[in-house]
């Protein structure tokens, strides 16, 4: 009961707090034609009127719809579905908050989840440190300047596996393995810039991708980027994540014809964060 | 009585374990050695696969050590057993035990004994870990009788104990006693973290 009262407290301050920014509330659509093409998130397919549909994985690409088409700032609480999800800390449905600000860069951004926390009554200071001073700080990994081989020699001396394809894919067990363990100990961090391997839908400034991530007691709870903008950059994204899944053997996806068609225009200038509510609720 | 030598075991192909079967106190070779499953944690970041960290102890050297693996990867199962036996003595060279039900006798050397030998009572049951049937480990009970060997005299008048002094057992084995405790006193010992726990 207490934990229930405790969440609708938290859900209704965090509404309060974006109606004071004049960010708009939206609802948008969960059932989707076309399946996330990201490599590691699959979609849950439901059957509807006899046709395949995928439950959304995260509002992200309807709510960069709504962007695209000229809507400002906006938010979005709902419910997501993931499917092949196991863990303590990872469910198969979960609550999401999504949101973007126009005109944000990703600092900017930071800042304004500070803010968001402080009135969820969070006030430990906020480190920031970057993808490649973790490493060099945790593990004397000069990440951004270690190649794929390299780092697989790397792995071997922690007798971890090299059998991986992609050097994400290796960079982040390296996170795991070595880093995260290190993050427990403060309170609240955000790693920055990360490598461009890891770029996911974030731009890419100044060589590194412009995403961030927020860690609450080494526990992930945010993960956020400055915004691709043109549908073409999306769509070599996307495809790029098409060719990892069959390389690697998983449910081939086509590429989501409805959300290129829709970013005809592109989006402006934005951040956009997505934090996990059930997540921020067991560390605040 | 049986003396098992490794290298006379035909081993057999061991089955393999993947990380979503992992759980705690499974037995899995690691390096080599037999590990017991501690924690087993699966972390999945925002935008890549799911990995499992987990937290092993070695059963041959009792070290803890974290290795993370990618979701979906095996390890062999180590043949591990742990059997109670009862110490029955040592032999100058090493300390033999018994099966109950098989009456089967195991001699085990130093190595595997480790701190367990400051703690053995004749007849007293333990928990010995066999690897391929071999004894690698000995947990004695959690309390044992033992018998002071050499300790300073007492202060009189001292019953509560507020210091202490350092007492040898007839195992050999040194705990901190109250001062009230003289040669030949029988006491009570929690073999977890080698303190006194009562006279016996």
């Amino acid at each position: 009961m207490q934990s229930l009262k405790n969440r609708a407290a938290i859900i209704n301050k965090i509404r309060k707090f974006f109606a004071t920014q004049n960010v708009l509330e939206v609802q948008t659509p969960m059932l989707q034609n076309y399946p996330l093409s990201d490599v590691y998130i699959d979609s849950v397919l439901v059957k509807i009127n006899g046709k395949n549909k995928f439950l959304h994985t995260s509002p992200e690409l309807e709510m960069k719809k709504l962007l695209a088409n000229g809507l400002g700032d906006i938010y979005q609480i709902c419910p997501v579905f993931r499917d092949n999800e196991q863990g303590s800390n990872n469910f198969n449905e979960f609550t999401l908050l999504e949101y973007y600000r126009l005109g944000f860069d990703i600092f900017q951004l930071m800042d304004n989840i500070i803010e968001l926390l402080k009135i969820l009554g969070v006030k430990h200071k906020n480190l920031r440190l970057t993808y490649a001073q973790v490493f060099f700080e945790y593990a004397d990994i000069d990440i951004l300047n270690t190649d794929f081989n390299a780092l697989k020699k790397i792995a071997k001396t922690h007798k971890l596996s090299t059998d991986f394809e992609h050097i994400e894919d290796l960079q982040m067990l390296l996170f795991v393995h070595l880093i995260e363990p290190k993050l427990a100990r403060l309170p609240l961090v955000f790693i920055y810039a990360f490598p461009q391997s890891q770029s996911a839908l974030a731009r890419i400034e100044a060589a590194v991708a412009q995403r961030f991530e927020l860690y609450i007691n080494g526990v992930e709870i945010a993960n956020g980027y400055d915004e691709l903008r043109r549908g073409n950059s999306y769509q070599q994204r996307f495809e790029a994540e098409i060719s990892k899944r069959k390389k690697l053997g998983k449910t081939p996806v086509n590429l989501d014809a409805d959300f290129i068609e829709n970013l005809q225009n592109p989006l402006p200038q934005c951040s956009g964060v997505a934090i996990g509510i059930e997540r921020l609720l067991s560390q605040i | 009585m049986q003396l098992i030598n490794f290298t006379h075991i035909t081993k057999e192909k061991m089955a393999h374990y993947s990380t979503n079967q992992f759980k705690n106190g499974l037995k899995l070779m690691l390096d080599g050695n037999p590990c017991s499953i501690l924690s087993n944690e699966i972390v999945k970041p925002g935008k890549g696969q799911a990995f499992n960290r987990v937290r092993f102890r070695d059963l041959i050297t009792g070290k803890t050590l974290e290795k993370t693996f990618k979701s979906g990867e095996s390890l062999e199962a180590a043949d591990v057993m742990e059997l109670e036996m009862q110490y029955l003595y040592n032999d100058g060279s090493a300390w033999n035990f018994m099966q109950p039900q098989s009456f089967e006798q195991y001699a085990i050397d130093a190595n595997a004994m480790a701190d367990a030998k400051g703690y053995l009572v004749e007849q007293d049951f333990c928990v010995v870990t066999l690897w391929n049937n071999n004894p690698i480990s000995v947990t004695p009970p959690n309390h044992v009788v033992l018998e002071v060997a050499e300790t300073d005299p007492g202060l009189k008048g001292d019953t509560a104990g507020t210091g202490g002094k350092p007492a040898t057992m007839n195992t050999g084995v040194i705990i901190q006693v109250p001062l009230f405790i003289s040669i030949g006193d029988r006491v009570k010992v929690d073999t977890r973290t080698n303190e006194y726990a009562s006279r016996a």
